[in-house]
């Protein structure tokens, strides 16, 4: 069963296609990346997903749901979002920037309810955020802020989550730490993800399924093992990408001309 | 702070039923104000209870009401525009205002108008330049708040444009009483006045403060309250249209004070943190009891002859805000 439908879906902005006739479809409880060059469309089709983005064409569904005819409480209990330069508002506690995921349960005018309250003490729990709960977020260091971004779209509790470049700034630690924590996710709630990535070797070590967008279209669809090996990834970066067997890991090395 | 703001509030009524050239003292007052709820006697002569009841009153009464929406409209405008700049003026509430006060004060049409009608064309000039600051920013549900803030600043200057001319061709005397009016005052304050403005100020000084956890969830970008659940087009017409119509309100009874709105919710913000659950409610007691301690020296310190509300409320706030803002980063020892 797909959680995920993109049927035919183009964007454009003017005369620019930003997404031109992309078809996806991205089966429940599994993890499905995006890769593809800076201005393939990459952003544009995650925002589309989360539903901030009008199609011009074709449409959206998640969990066989019209996205763009749900309203913004609806489509917040479907699908949640980690953008790629999240705004991480001066003087607010890590506790109620996480509680900000259950605003689409509770509503503007009402207080958290105890299963909210709940709920944002087990995700900080389980992202060991707890011992920052009651600290301001901008003084957390890069990766504990990506991983309070990752916490609030948890909080949402929704069974979809797409996320915009999650390791932009990050360094290789961090980037691992915040992909697995996501993946135990994936493991222990069936989440079903949605993701771009630049970083083509924990792309695919971490989907189970990579999708190559270029021009905004599809340009290869398929498990991560087989798009990585493909010949047309070096194609469409246009450069020389090696791809190295390290302990069974498929490792995409840049070669230099 | 909540109780240390309510403490503040309850000695600047005080102050402002007391204090007055005419002497009367505290106690005999606040006899007389427990008298009106049915405990004790009033002691004042009628000639005292005059002063008290038909001056001095609704004067306090209509500055608490001035202070609490201005101050309540900037901190919620700070809040939906993401910019510490912005207050209850941002767009063209002032310049709306102050073209139909003077519209009203230089007798446009010989006679057509007369100054009675200042608080009805205040009231009317504000809110048709919302609605044109709204249209003329793509109507607010569709573009962003920056265009919003660049066309409020259009339609301001266009009015004040319109406005300088129109006094430019008045008469001294009217120029002086625009003028007047431009400073903001208290002076004409009356029951009647106060009954006019009571119900636009408790609505949407009530909508304001209810907005507190939308603005705190807004504070993350649009595209982010978005995906969290928030209808940010809405919310945002919601929030502009009580501030504004508030501030209209407030404007065409006691003319354009300046200060209140954009000092207010900034010093709140120092005492109590950046949460709009909190700094709202706080700037409406806060911003109410300001009010009546700057009128309340407006009206004594060059007694019997008064000084601007919007002088008064400048020099107190300004040295405030220094202070606490110099308290709070540790630069004073």
């Amino acid at each position: 069963m797909s959680w995920i439908d993109i049927e035919d879906v183009c964007v454009m902005v003017g005369s620019k296609a930003l997404l031109s006739g992309v078809t996806l479809h991205v089966e429940a409880g599994t993890w499905c990346t995006i890769i593809g060059p800076n201005g393939a469309g990459k952003t544009t089709l995650v925002e589309t997903v989360a539903g901030l983005r009008r199609v011009t064409s074709g449409r959206v569904s998640v969990a066989g749901q019209h996205i763009a005819r749900l309203h913004e409480r609806e489509r917040a209990r479907l699908v949640s979002l980690v953008p790629q330069q999240p705004e991480v508002p001066a003087g607010m506690t890590v506790h109620d920037y996480v509680a900000l995921g259950r605003v689409a349960y509770h509503g503007l005018l009402h207080a958290p309810s105890r299963e909210d309250r709940n709920v944002v003490e087990s995700v900080l729990e389980r992202l060991s955020l707890g011992d920052f709960a009651q600290r301001d977020v901008v003084s957390l260091s890069g990766g504990e802020r990506q991983r309070m971004v990752l916490a609030r779209a948890l909080a949402q509790s929704t069974m979809v989550i797409v996320l915009d470049e999650p390791t932009t700034g990050l360094d290789v630690r961090h980037q691992m730490q915040l992909l697995e924590l996501l993946k135990k996710e994936v493991a222990d709630c069936g989440l079903t993800v949605l993701a771009t990535l630049h970083d083509l070797t924990l792309a695919g070590q971490f989907a189970d399924r990579l999708v190559l967008l270029d021009e905004g279209k599809v340009i290869l669809d398929g498990p991560s093992r087989e798009v990585v090996r493909s010949g047309e990834l070096s194609e469409h970066y246009g450069m020389n990408l090696r791809v190295v067997d390290v302990d069974g890991s498929d490792v995409i090395v840049p070669v230099r001309h | 702070m909540t109780a240390l703001t309510l403490v503040a509030l309850v000695v600047a009524v005080i102050c402002g039923l007391v204090v007055g050239p005419t002497s009367i003292g505290t106690w005999r007052v606040v006899g007389a104000m427990f008298a009106h709820v049915g405990i004790g006697h009033d002691t004042l002569t009628n000639l005292q209870s005059t002063i008290i009841w038909q001056l001095r009153a609704p004067r306090m009464v209509l500055g608490l009401m001035a202070g609490a929406m201005l101050a309540v409209a900037g901190g919620t405008y700070q809040g939906v525009f993401r910019n510490p700049l912005a207050d209850p003026y941002l767009l063209g509430v002032a310049a709306g205002a102050g073209l139909g006060a003077t519209f009203a004060i230089v007798d446009i049409g010989s006679g057509l108008v007369t100054p009675t009608w200042t608080p009805l064309l205040a009231f009317v000039g504000a809110m048709l330049a919302v609605a044109f600051t709204w249209l003329v920013g793509g109507r607010g549900l569709r573009s962003n708040t920056a265009t919003l803030i660049l066309a409020g600043v259009a339609v301001a200057a266009l009015l004040t444009s319109v406005q300088t001319y129109l006094q430019q061709q008045a008469s001294s005397g009217s120029i002086v009483r625009v003028y007047i009016w431009l400073l903001g005052s208290l002076a004409s304050a009356s029951w009647s006045s106060v009954l006019l403005v009571l119900p636009y100020v408790v609505i949407c000084i009530v909508v304001c403060v209810m907005a507190g956890r939308a603005l705190d969830a807004m504070s993350v970008g649009e595209d982010e309250s978005r995906s969290l659940g928030i209808r940010v087009r809405q919310v945002r017409f919601i929030v502009i249209a009580a501030s504004s119509l508030g501030t209209a309100a407030i404007v065409s009874a006691v003319g354009l004070i300046g200060f209140v709105g954009i000092i207010v919710p900034h010093i709140v913000r120092l005492l109590v943190g950046t949460s709009y659950r909190r700094i709202l409610p706080i700037s409406v007691f806060f911003g109410a009891a300001f009010l009546v301690f700057a009128d309340t020296v407006a009206r004594t310190i060059l007694a019997p002859s008064e000084l601007p509300l919007g002088v008064v409320t400048a020099a107190i706030g300004a040295p405030t805000f220094v202070l606490i803002l110099s308290l709070r980063r540790g630069f004073v020892r």
